[in-house]
């Protein structure tokens, strides 16, 4: 019996991991670590399970995104960071590999997400998601007036 | 908060503004994408307040500044308290450039389509609370202090410091990758796996434990298969008493012993024998080839090997009563009897058979060696040892001490610490203050601490002064880690 409790234990040790390594990127969140244009944090202070996450984007410059701030919710699930986050959107954004209608980010058309790397962490999404904002095929795409915000 | 100029940008009498309306000012760095700058603000500031400061230091209309902290855009009405904003850590500003009003709602963020975050545009938004409506929850969370995430998260409270820490080269993520390898190679790792007290932490929250393990895929699956083995998880009175007996080494021994000479006598019931063995193959198999997957590797089967096992241990079995031995065989070791279960009780011996007190078959010997003078594993301790902070964080949970204390009475980590081949005299101060968790009120600490203080010597560290400020630190609880070591040190052949 013991022992089964024993092997919970190292099986609960292997959490560890994901726990830390949120945590490591709460603090990072909090220090603005990075160039200042993506910002991230837990949705809830109280969330427990370090799952919902929310994230900034600050459009960047030069492009139909400029200066504007996009809201995005990130959801590391319990086998993160093994596996890539879901995210979508809460701000409403004209960009490819973003559903027009919920604001979820396609992990197939986000070349991070299609082919995740455990090393990779939220402020590398929310870093990509900007730098893919500066590409050509999004950079002029006509954006829906500011400060909307898909329903769901 | 009283302000004698509108018109003076100087961080000076800011502060001096700011320390006379209240209490502690803290250094904030703003940072837009082109700019940072530090601005010294009242703690208790609300976030209008804070952007007045701003927009003088950016030259910008307050009504321009979005500022941004963590994922979430800070409302003028809230404080900085509320979103945790603390001293040294960054927010993020945006400088609207107001030139068109966006459609729909009304408390929107200023649309600009200008040529960049630029400064001092003359501001035509229409609203005055320039904190965009963008859905996201905000507001009145309370307060995420950068020292203690989720509360319930009680066991990371300290461990939100360990995420804190740069140690050196590597982060957390590399470091339990460096364990887990170590663990591969270095079998005997896993038993201080689980008297590592981090994982110890978790375990004194039944529920945490339950939910981290039930999250594990592996561990579905095979409850999955083992329907026991959920029925064991939801049992709360069944988890709770384990965790009590992991926290308490005495009753665990005395329930191993008990249960060994259950066991005993289990044996020597015709089919008895069968019956263990058939339980442990049906659970016990699993349970390790989960765990063996989680650490890619084989670890238990070396551990089995360890042994003289051929197949004829009649302990291990799983019954129903709560009593891991995480301590393993060093404390049947150090007790004064083994109770007649001479033929279950893990020996001494350098090969040790797995039985119900020593679930993975660790001898006391290999034990020590493995963890310590692996390789990895020291520069492990090394690197905590060179950052007293990370350990100070992991240990000031107030669990921690009995985890510690059971860790004390472990012989052989203690011998092992004593060892002259370890950074001992850094560890053991470090130890000895993360212990204390900064309790250092102690009168005549030279008075007090004279006994700590030969035997410290007798172990082998003898700066004294260095000795003397890790005792004081320790404080009372000290006292009762000191007591163990002592226990142990009269017993080692030091």
């Amino acid at each position: 019996m013991h022992r089964l409790l024993t092997c919970f234990w190292i099986l609960a040790g292997v959490k560890v991991p994901r726990n830390f390594r949120l945590l490591e990127e709460l603090e990072e969140g909090q220090k603005g670590v990075g160039d200042g244009t993506v910002s991230w944090g837990l949705e809830d202070d109280e969330d427990m399970t370090l799952t919902r996450w929310t994230g900034m984007i600050i459009g960047p410059a030069r492009t139909n995104y400029e200066n504007r701030i996009y809201s995005l919710k990130v959801e590391c699930g319990p086998k993160y960071p093994e596996v890539p986050p879901t995210v979508r959107f809460v701000t409403k954004i004209s960009m490819n590999g973003i559903n027009n209608s919920n604001g979820m980010v396609d992990a197939r058309s986000i070349p991070i997400l299609a082919k995740w790397q455990n090393s990779y962490s939220i402020k590398v999404v929310l870093q990509e998601l900007r730098r893919l904002m500066m590409s050509k095929e999004n950079m002029k795409l006509p954006q829906p007036p500011e400060g909307q915000t898909y329903s769901n | 908060m009283a302000e004698n100029s509108g018109t003076d940008p100087a961080v000076e009498t800011n502060t001096e503004e700011n320390a006379a309306a209240s209490a502690t000012i803290i250094k904030v760095t703003v940072k837009t994408p082109k700019d940072k700058e530090e601005i010294a603000i009242a703690e208790d500031s609300s976030v209008a307040q804070f952007k007045e400061e701003i927009s003088k230091r950016f030259k910008a209309n307050q009504d321009q500044l979005v500022l941004i902290f963590a994922g979430k855009i800070l409302k003028d009405g809230d404080t900085l308290g509320q979103h945790g904003i603390k001293d040294g850590l960054t927010v993020h500003l945006v400088i609207k450039t107001a030139q068109k009003t966006s459609g729909g709602g009304s408390s929107q963020t200023s649309a600009s389509s200008g040529p960049g975050p630029s400064q001092g545009n003359t501001d035509g938004s229409a609203n005055s609370s320039p904190a965009g409506n963008l859905g996201t929850p905000q507001g009145s969370a309370p307060s995420l202090t950068p020292t203690q995430p989720p509360n319930m998260l009680a066991g990371f409270g300290d461990l939100s410091g360990l995420a804190n820490l740069g140690m050196g080269s590597a982060n957390f993520m590399e470091l339990q990758q460096q364990m887990q390898r170590q663990l591969m190679s270095n079998p005997e790792m896993l038993s201080q796996i689980m008297e590592n007290p981090l994982v110890q932490s978790m375990m004194s929250n039944p529920d945490l434990m339950r939910q981290m393990i039930v999250a594990n895929p592996q561990m579905q699956q095979l409850m999955e298969r083992n329907p026991e083995i959920s029925h064991m998880l939801n049992n709360p009175e069944l988890m709770r008493q384990t965790m009590e007996l992991a926290r308490n080494p005495a009753m665990m021994q005395e329930m191993m012993r008990n249960q060994d000479r259950a066991l005993s006598n289990l044996e020597s019931i015709p089919g008895g024998y069968n019956a263990l063995r058939r339980m442990y193959t049906d659970i016990q198999e699993p349970m390790f080839s989960a765990a063996r997957e989680q650490f890619g590797n084989n670890p238990f089967s070396a551990l089995g090997g360890n042994t003289d096992n051929s197949g004829a241990q009649p302990s291990r079995i799983e019954n129903r009563e709560p009593l891991p031995n995480p301590w393993g065989p060093p404390d049947t070791a150090a007790a004064t009897t083994t109770s007649g279960t001479a033929t279950t009780t893990s020996s001494t011996t350098s090969s040790t058979t797995p039985s119900v007190s020593n679930p993975l078959g660790i001898s006391s010997s290999s034990l020590g060696n493995g963890m310590f003078n692996s390789p990895g594993m020291q520069s492990l301790m090394q690197q905590i040892s060179e950052n007293p902070q990370l350990m100070q964080n992991m240990l000031s949970a107030p669990y921690m001490r009995t985890m510690m204390q059971s860790l004390a009475q472990n012989p052989d980590i203690a011998s092992q610490v004593a060892r002259p081949s370890f950074p001992k005299q850094q560890l053991m101060q470090q130890m000895l203050q993360m212990f204390a968790g900064g309790n250092a009120s102690t009168p005549t600490p030279e008075v007090r601490f004279q006994q700590q203080l030969e035997q410290l010597s007798a172990m082998g560290f003898i700066n004294r002064e260095a000795n003397l400020q890790a005792l004081i630190a320790t404080g009372s609880f000290g006292d009762e880690i000191w007591k163990s070591y002592s226990a142990i040190s009269s017993r080692l052949p030091l």
